[in-house]
């Protein structure tokens, strides 16, 4: 009778043939596996068929002649392969995983985005992130279709070993996903990589009719291609091999539906990693939402632009509404008002001219003499209110250019030389000859400035006046300045409000429809009386057409 | 004794410039309408005129234009009810320009120094 080794006359190396072990039994069962150690079934099949000591165990079973020994090692050896080949599957699949992760995160990021800027960077920055398909440097061209050229636009990547250790242990240090990495491209290197491949970039441009180039040939083939020993292959030209610097390297032409939209050209000239099928199976699959996005993003960039320009033809439209609408009010006021001066003024004259030619030939004595001084001052009063009806109607409706603030100031005060003689008023002009032209309706700055003098004239004999322009940040300043008057606080709240009488004459609408027209034209208007004395108005005048309110 | 032309739709301010520019020592010619204003032109030679713009159906700038073309070396003043004229460039042709008024000083203070200065020319051979 033969006899055979069996589990209680045998002192196994492993642990298999107990139920329960401890930690150090068993150099497979670290610390986090511990109910491995109560559960035979289980650590025998993840730990011990790998377990060395099991392997001499079965080696011993094999040696002791048992007929069931040969089967059960043919049965391990199976289990062991078997085993082999999941862990195999499932490495394939944490891989597809990944790629099919990456792929998802890059087509979400592609098809939110229609800024072309952006886009470019996220497909770039996925060509060659170590996340995404690792290559060393990528370079985008684009088709210009106003020149028919292929052009190269953008290229990323480090051009020495020592950039690219730089780059991958920045990368490395910061662990960012695909988005963020590309956003963080786009703010800080987009630029910065332009500039950097320019040389390269600018020499990469082939017309469209060049059927020969192998750029427009894999263009045209829509399929990518892989050059190999670019230095000696007959397709590839000296220039574009020497351009690039490497011998082999991936064109991936880039088609969206049946237009093409340009090519990368990618390769590993640091690492000199070889470009495997897969690679380019795996590049093929994302070429198409970059070309899609390019297109989507390029077609946005042209409809803004579009967009931007039948907003400003609208606006101008609208403007030119507006100003025919203006215009015809302006027709109509000009009307009206022309219609009024004539039927009132001339009477007016009429009234207030004989009644002086009365006044001088009447005797002092004359009882009836009061009444035609009454009719002389009525008639002016009147005369008065038609004047600022009139400006008023005019100042609805100003009419900008650019003008000699100088000038004006200089005709102003040269109109105004009798009256200021008259009052025994002083007056200097200090103008500023360096300042530019002012954009203003000029015939209302000249009323409201003679206005300004007149009033300050009218109301306070023997002054000096101080007339000035001064150019200044915020535009042109205007000033008048009396300092031989003291205005108290009243009069000066009353000064710039409709018929506020702060003089004899007039119904002191003057100085309100001075602020209204300037206000009108966004010309500020200023009054400081400070305690101590003296009084300066002061006009800040724009000098752009922009600074217009 | 300086003559002037007065031209004017009015009747009153016709009769209104008549007396007080008479009195300022001015022989004064009105004329009502642009046909009547040639007449007198044709009749006599005139020192300056006084031109309203608004006659009835008829402008005085087209007859300023008229004597502007006619090289009548005659100043001419623009007596009008509207200040807007006077930024009108067809208006620059006057000599001067006066806003209507009861108060007539600015008007004859304007033929005043007119005058002065179309004898002043005249004094130099211009």
């Amino acid at each position: 009778m033969t006899t055979y080794l069996t589990g209680s006359d045998v002192d196994w190396e492993c642990c298999w043939d107990r139920d329960v072990i401890a930690l150090e039994d068993c150099p497979n069962i670290q610390e986090g596996d511990e109910d491995l150690l109560h559960s035979r079934r289980r650590r025998i099949l993840e730990k011990c068929c790998d377990c060395p000591n099991f392997k001499r165990d079965l080696n011993r079973f094999r040696e002791s002649g048992h007929p069931l020994a040969p089967v059960f090692i043919l049965v391990h050896e199976e289990h062991q392969r078997q085993k082999t080949q999941i862990q195999s599957l499932v490495s394939f699949l944490d891989n597809k995983t990944l790629e099919v992760r990456f792929l998802h995160e890059l087509g979400s990021v592609l098809q939110s985005s229609v800024d072309l800027e952006e886009v470019l960077s996220v497909a770039l920055t996925a060509i060659t992130a170590g996340k995404g398909f690792g290559m060393n440097r990528a370079f985008l061209l684009l088709i210009d279709r106003d020149h028919a050229m292929l052009n190269g636009f953008l290229a990323i990547g480090p051009r020495n070993f020592e950039e690219a250790c730089q780059a991958w242990d920045e990368i490395a240090g910061n662990d960012m996903d695909l988005q963020t990495l590309a956003q963080s491209f786009r703010l800080n290197k987009l630029s910065s990589e332009r500039a950097k491949f320019h040389d390269i970039l600018e020499q990469l441009s082939v017309p469209l009719s060049d059927e020969g180039h192998i750029l427009i040939r894999a263009l045209d083939g829509r399929h990518p291609l892989l050059i190999e020993d670019a230095f000696h292959n007959p397709d590839v030209t000296p220039g574009l091999a020497h351009l690039l610097g490497v011998d082999t390297f991936l064109l991936m032409p880039l088609h969206s539906r049946n237009r093409r939209i340009g090519m990368i050209i990618a390769d590993n000239c640091i690492t000199h990693r070889k470009i495997t099928a897969e690679d380019m199976h795996s590049l093929e699959t994302f070429t198409f939402p970059v070309a899609f996005a390019i297109e989507r993003a390029s077609l946005y960039d042209r409809l803004q632009l579009e967009l931007n320009r039948v907003t400003e033809a609208s606006n101008k439209l609208r403007e030119q509404q507006e100003l025919i609408v203006r215009m015809e009010k302006m027709a109509l006021v000009g009307r009206i008002t022309s219609s009024v001066a004539h039927s009132i003024r001339n009477p007016l004259m009429i009234i207030g001219g004989f009644a002086r030619s009365m006044l001088k030939t009447a005797p002092a004595s004359d009882p009836k003499r009061d009444f035609i001084e009454s009719i002389v001052s009525e008639a002016r009063q009147l005369e008065g209110v038609l004047d600022e009806i009139l400006n008023y109607s005019d100042s609805l409706y100003p009419t900008r250019d650019f003008w000699d603030v100088n000038q004006m100031t200089e005709t102003t005060l040269k109109d105004l030389q009798g009256l200021l003689q008259q009052k025994e008023c002083q007056f200097s002009f200090e103008p500023d000859l360096s300042i530019p032209h002012a954009y203003v309706d000029i015939k209302q700055l000249s009323y409201c400035l003679r206005t300004l003098i007149i009033n300050e004239v009218d109301s306070r004999s023997g002054n000096h006046l101080r007339i000035r322009t001064e150019g200044r940040a915020d535009g042109i300043r205007v000033s008048i300045e009396n300092r031989d008057c003291k205005v108290a606080q009243a009069e000066l709240d009353m000064l710039l409000s409709p018929f506020a009488i702060t003089h004899d004459m007039g119904t002191g609408f003057g100085l309100a429809l001075c602020k209204t027209m300037l206000e009108k034209q966004g010309i500020p208007l200023d009054v400081f009386a400070p305690p101590e004395g003296g009084i300066t108005y002061t006009i800040t005048l724009p000098i752009r057409k922009e600074e217009q309110s | 004794m300086s003559r002037l032309l007065v031209v004017d739709d009015e009747a009153n301010i016709r009769l209104l410039y008549t007396e007080e520019l008479t009195e300022e020592g001015y022989d004064v010619v009105t004329a009502a309408t642009i046909a009547e204003a040639t007449e007198k032109l044709q009749e006599g030679v005139f020192d300056l005129a006084v031109l309203d713009i608004k006659l009835k159906n008829e402008s005085g700038i087209e007859l300023l234009q008229q004597l502007v073309k006619d090289r009548h070396n005659m100043p001419v003043i623009l007596c009008s009810a509207f200040s807007c004229y006077k930024d009108d460039f067809s208006a620059w042709l006057a000599d001067g320009y006066v806003v209507k008024s009861g108060d007539l000083t600015e008007l004859k203070q304007e033929i005043a120094r007119i005058l002065a200065k179309k004898a002043q020319k005249a004094a130099v051979g211009l």
